[in-house]
């Protein structure tokens, strides 16, 4: 065990004080502030804009301007809720200010096209609340009023657009229902009267259900953990890849196996490189987690509708029923992939020969995280059934299944196939990584070797 | 006199149709130093490696302190590979407190052993420099500390001078003696002869991954008795001339006027007949020199000329044994 912490602890410290590290720890919450920042900016910083409709009736432009006023209330009333949910006092003033509005309709200045170009263009200006500015965009009603036309010089900014579009279905089916002698609303009354379904859930005599039989969050949670533990568990063995290819290489052209091989036994060499990078990539995981939750306190703090949302997680990712087999699954399909990886690094002499195994590497991972997909979206799929007895696959959807309540014999049978098929992949590595590191095998000798190991052919491994 | 360090029996290792070391047998008894001597591509490495237990012989037995290698024996020896390598971003100080402790040391122990160790050799203020600003020769100096730190009992060094310039070898020379001194066992292999001939107590030579010598070096002079050196004109035939008379003659290296042989002299027979010989011949000479064997020649005399040449070229052997 002294060994192995001595390695472990050679290499995660190699690992950590490296400038990488930081960069890789830093990026992720950094990339989470700036992209919050960025957009936050970005809507703030967006300027009023003015259009104006040409059309006779008005009707039109009542119509545009009515679809803004929902929308704004929308997203004061979705203001105020939340306000609401944290227990924060806000003014109408305060709600108004939080949603401010971006397009503002002015008289239009002239009658043409041809007239507006000057506005339109920025070469002169329409009076407006914000002030003097040129015109954003202007509404054409075609002649026979067979169409609304939009024009501005920006195309991108579509908010108008659509705001536009959406006021004009509305407008026709107002009509629409008018000239059948509904009311305006009949719709909204159309669609209240509609049968609401709810989702329940069968549960066994024996399974608790505090909550009754509706589906709730707490339902739904145990698939969600699942799904997170199983991707949580792609992303690390996607992460182990190059720290073990370059960790490995840089032992072999060094060539410190030697000394290392006088000092320590093979497995404890192996066992204290799998942990040291299992540590970095656990503690580049688990302090952005811990940003992640702290986040998710600071909410649950504000608002007890945040609260009420994460404690159904919590509820399942502490459910020994859950974890106790994710967890193993976690364990046996790290220690499974990482000794493939660390066994292929140790067949490599160069950074670039190790780049032509990452093709074939990366193409290996995306084969469960296919089976990922299908799983999060079908749990219950005879795919996953059968693809979860597949060893390179079991590790990530044994985590999926659990939540599905697959019968205890397939757990145990499926963690039982795990812990063998490691013990072979470890076996194999460890032969695989003496043949690299003592007899300097190359990627070349590698087919050799699985003769050799099924008995083909005699080993030729040249020293 | 406590077990010896270590014994070889029989030992043999092949590479798929090649036979790096054939039914090797020594041992290295404790107290002494031992040279282990052959061209590159001997089988020496494969040897050490075998005798570390870094590989395992296909055939035949290593016993280390009288036991099958393992971690634990092996915290009693301190290795230095023919392959250099140290990892570039530790510091000296750190490299050498790492493998020690990896031998057993405490982390204090360690580090204070690093400590002494650098300061004792002139690299205190490089302790906290890391391998990759130090010097090839420092880099090297670091990895035989390392090698040394836990004070081992015996000292298995592959190709400890290679790469080192002549003060640096020297400061080897010495911190070998003082290791010897101490009360260490030193196992180093080498193509050097001379290196031997300073240090030894004793000597294996290998050709051709077997074993063609075993003995001290007085036992391997006497296998060639004294001889002399001659030089005479380019293109004199010394070996045909001297044939007859009794005398065997070998074309030296050495540098100078004409061509240089080296004449061996049967027991009995002395530097003076060696001459009249020469000059009863009609041989041209230049110069004439008795002189005492050394281990180069000793090595020729085992395995011939040609196989001798590739003590001074390195890789040679190597290659054609892969031929």
């Amino acid at each position: 065990m002294r060994n192995i912490y001595l390695i472990f602890r050679r290499d995660f410290l190699g690992y950590v004080k490296a400038w990488g590290f930081w960069l890789s720890l830093a990026a992720v919450p950094l990339f989470l502030v700036i992209g919050a920042g960025f957009g936050y900016f970005a809507a703030s910083s967006s300027p009023v804009r003015y259009y104006a409709v040409v059309e006779p009736s008005g009707v039109i432009a009542g119509a545009i301007e009515a679809e803004f006023a929902r929308s704004e209330a929308r997203a004061a009333a979705e203001t105020a809720a939340l306000a609401a949910d944290m227990q924060v006092e806000v003014s109408s003033d305060q709600v108004a200010a939080a949603t401010p509005r971006k397009f503002i309709q002015v008289a239009a200045p002239a009658t043409t096209i041809e007239d507006l170009r000057p506005y339109l263009l920025g070469e002169k200006t329409v009076a407006g609340p914000d002030g003097d500015k040129a015109l954003f965009a202007a509404f054409l009603l075609t002649e026979g009023g067979g169409a609304l036309q939009y024009w501005s010089t920006d195309v991108n900014v579509t908010t108008l657009q659509y705001a536009a579009e959406t006021a004009m279905r509305d407008l026709g089916r107002r009509d629409a229902l008018l000239a059948a002698g509904l009311s305006a609303d009949f719709l909204k009354h159309v669609d209240g009267a509609a049968l609401p379904v709810t989702a329940f859930r069968l549960r066994s005599e024996a399974e608790p259900a505090d909550g009754g039989s509706e589906v709730t969050m707490a339902d739904k949670a145990p698939a969600i953990v699942a799904g997170a533990l199983a991707y949580f568990l792609w992303l690390m063995v996607f992460s182990i890849i190059q720290y073990l290819l370059m960790g490995t290489i840089e032992e072999r052209s060094n060539k410190i196996f030697d000394t290392l091989l006088t000092s320590v036994k093979l497995p404890e060499l192996l066992a204290g490189k799998l942990l040291a990078v299992f540590a970095v990539t656990s503690t580049m995981m688990l302090s952005w987690g811990l940003f992640a939750g702290a986040g998710s306190a600071i909410a649950a703090s504000q608002s007890p509708a945040m609260m009420e949302m994460i404690d159904p997680f919590i509820a399942a990712a502490t459910n020994p029923g859950l974890i106790i087999p994710a967890l193993v699954s976690f364990m046996l399909g790290y220690v499974l992939y990482g000794a493939i990886f660390m066994a292929l690094g140790s067949l490599c002499d160069t950074i670039q020969e190790a780049q032509t195994l990452l093709s074939p590497m990366m193409i290996l991972l995306m084969l469960p995280m296919f089976a990922i997909f299908i799983a999060f979206n079908d749990p219950g799929s005879p795919v996953i059934d059968y693809a979860s007895w597949v060893p390179l696959f079991t590790p990530f959807l044994l985590i999926l299944r659990i939540p599905q309540d697959p019968p205890l014999w397939e757990i145990l049978a499926q963690m039982g196939l795990m812990a063998v098929t490691t013990a072979l992949i470890v076996w194999g590595a460890t032969k695989v990584y003496r043949a690299g590191a003592v007899h300097g095998a190359g990627i070349g000798d590698l087919v050799g070797m699985v003769k050799s190991a099924m008995g083909m052919k005699p080993k030729a491994v040249k020293e | 006199m406590g077990v010896a360090p270590l014994v070889m029996s029989g030992a043999t290792k092949r590479f798929g149709a090649f036979t790096a070391v054939s039914n090797l047998s020594f041992d290295v008894p404790a107290g002494q130093i031992v040279g282990f001597l052959g061209p590159n591509g001997a089988g020496k490495s494969t040897s050490l490696r075998m005798a570390l237990g870094v590989m395992a012989p296909d055939e035949g037995e290593v016993a280390l302190f009288g036991v099958k290698p393992d971690i634990r024996n092996l915290r009693r020896v301190g290795f230095l590979p023919e392959e250099r390598g140290l990892y570039k971003k530790m510091t000296a100080r750190d490299t050498i407190t790492y493998f020690a402790r990896l031998k057993g040391m405490t982390a204090a122990d360690a580090k204070a052993r690093a400590n002494e160790l650098l300061d004792a050799t002139g690299l205190g203020k490089f302790k906290a420099t890391r391998i990759s600003k130090l010097s090839k020769g420092m880099a090297q100096k670091v990895q035989i500390l390392s090698t040394l730190a836990h004070r081992p009992d015996f000292l298995i060094l592959d190709e400890p001078f290679s790469g080192l310039d002549p003060m640096n070898q020297q400061t080897l020379e010495d911190l070998i003696r003082a290791e010897h001194q101490r009360g260490a066992t030193i196992l180093f292999s080498t193509h050097v002869m001379e290196h031997a001939e300073r240090l030894c107590d004793r000597i294996v030579m290998m050709a051709r991954g077997r074993k063609v010598f075993d003995g001290t070096l007085e036992a391997a002079y006497e296998t060639l008795g004294q001889g002399a050196r001659i030089a005479v004109e380019h293109g004199f035939d010394l070996a045909g001339a001297l044939a007859p008379k009794g005398f065997e003659a070998h074309r030296a290296a050495d540098k100078g006027p004409g061509d240089s042989w080296r004449v061996d002299m049967p027991k009995g027979r002395g530097a003076q007949d060696v001459l009249r010989a020469a000059l009863e011949a009609g041989a041209p000479i230049l110069g004439f020199q008795p002189e005492e064997a050394r281990l180069r020649d000793v090595f020729v005399a085992l395995v011939g000329e040609a196989e001798a040449a590739a003590l001074d070229v390195p890789g040679a052997a190597t290659e054609a044994e892969a031929a």
